[in-house]
């Protein structure tokens, strides 16, 4: 028998849901928490936030490594591991069943949604210099649209849903959480992260709004 | 349970609905059955009684109803089928408690061979791939008995032994099924028992080589059907933790040495 550093099957998923924690988890907390700073309006978010951010060192490598390409690969192996989800929610009504389903429909959500969102805030700002010197003002004239707005707190709610949630999973496929009272007890501590996400991220939004 | 409806002592008759198949390549129909009421039926009762006289309530003579049971004690795993859209094993489902009419399928995820009998040797597989028992014996004498476990030990192992692979906990299991290679929660939950065996342990590392393998652990969803429907009320989603945290440290002895 293969030992497990040897098996790809195994060392994939592991990797994927790894992945899933550092760095995507990580950069959404920052993301979330970098952005909740709108609410003290356009000179701080565009001086201080974007600023900052602009000027950092080996950005786009920092942005390729550790954004773009895990993103990818949690994404690609995820599609290829929802496909096996034979859901019967309705026979098996129970909350982890459902939460099962959800973290499966919810990162397919979260793909798109995220497609939409750099398209039209980093992939736009590659050719026009006005979304990169006014982000506050760019998000604000987004975010004034209510298809976008509600586009973007969904998209929102359920990426912090899926981040939660495969926390709690997590917990179990790496064994930090055996008991089922382990588990219920890791379970509220996601949620209740999950909930704080939420928060922070929701104020970042109406923070852009006038 | 004098809640349940349809099932008060003026109905005076058991309704059964079944999911009939007559052959693993044909397709399925249903049909209705009434049988007076009795008693302490359950629903392998019901159908052995049912097989004295199979008449719908069409009043057509049709083929009696094929299933499989046998211990009658929950025990067994034979007569596991689906129950009012829950599998459970036949023997120890009361009639009295179930609403009505009963409607019976064969255990989902496995192939039909003849109306609520299905081919279960994908449990058997699972068993296999994994190592599921302990070598006890050797070629030579090993000049001693057997090994104690602490009492705790014990009591938590023995959990695990009252599986009787009956299958309901990968009926239940969104992950498994024809479309997939995944084993399923019961061998999984074997792994653990086995690896705390104090003989059995000296094959731990290669159970684990076995489930982290295509169709073994990293293929939980961990929906915890499972250890909902477990007729044995095993810890199944206890022991699929366990084993992340022993397959998480051999990564890291295969890795390290």
């Amino acid at each position: 028998m293969a030992e497990s550093i040897q098996n790809s099957h195994f060392l994939l998923r592991r990797l994927h849901s790894l992945l899933g924690l550092l760095p995507i988890g990580a950069f959404l907390s920052f993301h979330l928490w970098e952005n909740s700073q709108s609410r003290l309006g356009a000179s701080h978010y565009n001086g201080e936030v974007v600023a900052f951010l602009q000027g950092t060192n080996y950005l786009t490598v920092i942005e390729i490594v550790v954004i773009a390409l895990p993103l990818v690969l949690h994404a690609g192996y995820g599609l290829l591991i929802s496909t096996q989800m034979r859901w019967a929610p309705r026979r098996h009504a129970y909350l982890r069943n459902w939460a099962y389903g959800l973290q499966r429909i919810s990162g397919i959500g979260i793909l798109l949604f995220l497609v939409l969102h750099v398209g039209m805030t980093r992939v736009q700002g590659l050719w026009e210099p006005t979304v990169r010197a006014d982000l506050y003002g760019h998000m604000q004239h987004l975010l004034t649209q209510p298809a976008i707005f509600w586009l973007y707190l969904i998209g929102l709610l359920l990426s912090v849903f899926h981040l939660a949630n495969g926390l709690a999973t997590m917990g179990i496929v790496w064994g930090l959480t055996a008991s089922a009272e382990a588990q219920r007890r890791f379970g509220y501590v996601c949620a209740g992260l999950g909930v704080l996400l939420a928060v922070i991220g929701i104020q970042g939004l109406l923070g852009f709004l006038p | 349970m004098s809640a349940i409806p349809g099932n008060t002592p003026a109905a005076k008759a058991i309704h059964l609905r079944i999911r009939r198949q007559d052959r693993p390549d044909s397709t399925h129909y249903w049909q209705d059955f009434k049988l007076g009421y009795e008693p302490d039926h359950n629903v392998v009762s019901a159908l052995l009684a049912l097989r004295a006289d199979p008449v719908t309530v069409a009043g057509a003579r049709v083929e009696p109803v094929a299933w499989e049971h046998n211990c009658m004690e929950e025990v067994c795993g034979a007569c596991a089928m689906l129950i009012n859209g829950v599998p459970k094993p036949a023997c120890s489902a009361l009639v009295d408690q179930l609403a009505q009419p009963i409607v019976l399928e064969p255990l989902p995820k496995f192939p039909v061979v003849r109306d609520l009998i299905v081919d279960r040797s994908r449990i058997d597989d699972g068993f296999r791939r994994v190592k599921a028992w302990i070598d006890i014996d050797g070629p030579w004498d090993i000049h001693e008995g057997a090994p104690r476990i602490s009492q705790r030990q014990w009591s938590e192992s023995y959990l695990y032994s009252r599986c009787m692979s009956c299958g309901c906990c990968m009926a239940a299991c969104p992950q498994f099924g024809p479309h997939a290679d995944f084993m399923g929660p019961a061998p999984l939950a074997q792994v653990r028992l086995m690896n705390a065996h104090p003989t059995g342990r000296y094959d731990k590392a290669d159970r684990l080589h076995a489930i982290v393998a295509e169709g073994g652990l990293s293929d939980c969803g961990n929906a915890q059907n499972c250890v909902r429907v477990c007729p044995k009320a095993i810890p199944l989603t206890s022991a699929i933790g366990e084993l992340g945290r022993q397959a998480t440290l051999q990564a890291l002895r295969d890795l390290l040495g």
